[in-house]
């Protein structure tokens, strides 16, 4: 893993069109400005492995019609 | 084409009903290609792999759940599925059935978006909504929360 040190406002490029900046920094947590293309999709990781993580447990479905016992309509 | 399914037996898909994901569903890299199959009610569908016969998502209409469900989609994930608005597409969201019923439930953050007429799809992941990742479809649904509210007040006087 690359290692940088940064301080408030300063900022790293990831290849020719992706800046992560450093917008502000409290205690325990830096606030983060990200340029990117808009094809690049930002997430935080922990939604994205929660999606992930979800949609792992979506293919093992197996008994659809306890969904039609839960809805009501 | 002839495809062995694990839930279907065997099943012949016509080569046009076969849609193709522009971005996989988020952790099956590897499955482009599905065929969207009814299920057992007019809200819910099984999504088919035409890759892997083993691999079948549930996909339900989340309208169903929420009725005002909207979601915001950048311009650039628009036409990656060749459309200008939201409205040309079917919306659908992941069911996750585990053996608890009342854990039961769907995802509406991360929902299945597909163009059915150039048959195109992609799940979207909304980074800039506050729709649940697990919404539990066995919780008190519009109408019956005070319900709910008042028997937890009961427990807890």
């Amino acid at each position: 893993m690359l290692v940088l040190t940064r301080k408030e406002d300063e900022s790293i490029m990831i290849g020719d069109d992706i800046e992560v900046k450093v917008l502000d920094l409290k205690e325990s947590q830096v606030k983060l400005g990200i340029v990117a293309p808009k094809s690049v999709a930002v997430h935080r990781r922990e939604v994205y492995l929660a999606i992930q993580s979800e949609n792992t447990q979506a293919a093992s479905a197996a008994q659809i019609d306890t969904i039609t016992d839960l809805i009501q309509r | 084409m002839q495809l062995e399914t694990a839930r279907f037996g065997s099943l012949e898909v016509a080569p046009d009903a076969v849609i193709t994901f522009t971005q996989p569903i988020l952790g099956f890299q590897d499955y482009r290609r599905f065929v969207v199959l009814p299920g057992p009610s007019d809200y819910l569908w099984w999504l088919q792999s035409t890759e892997s016969g083993d691999l079948a998502f549930i996909l339900m209409d989340p309208a169903v759940v929420v009725p005002d469900y909207r979601i915001e989609i950048r311009p650039a994930e628009l036409s990656e599925l060749a459309v200008t608005s939201i409205g040309e597409l079917d919306v659908y969201t992941l069911v996750v059935v585990p053996e608890d019923k009342r854990k039961v439930r769907t995802n509406l953050r991360a929902p299945i978006l597909i163009n059915a007429k150039l048959r195109l799809a992609k799940q979207a992941l909304l980074d800039r909504s506050d729709y649940p990742i697990q919404f539990f479809l066995a919780q008190p649904h519009q109408g019956q929360g005070q319900a709910r509210e008042a028997s937890n007040a009961g427990l807890n006087p």
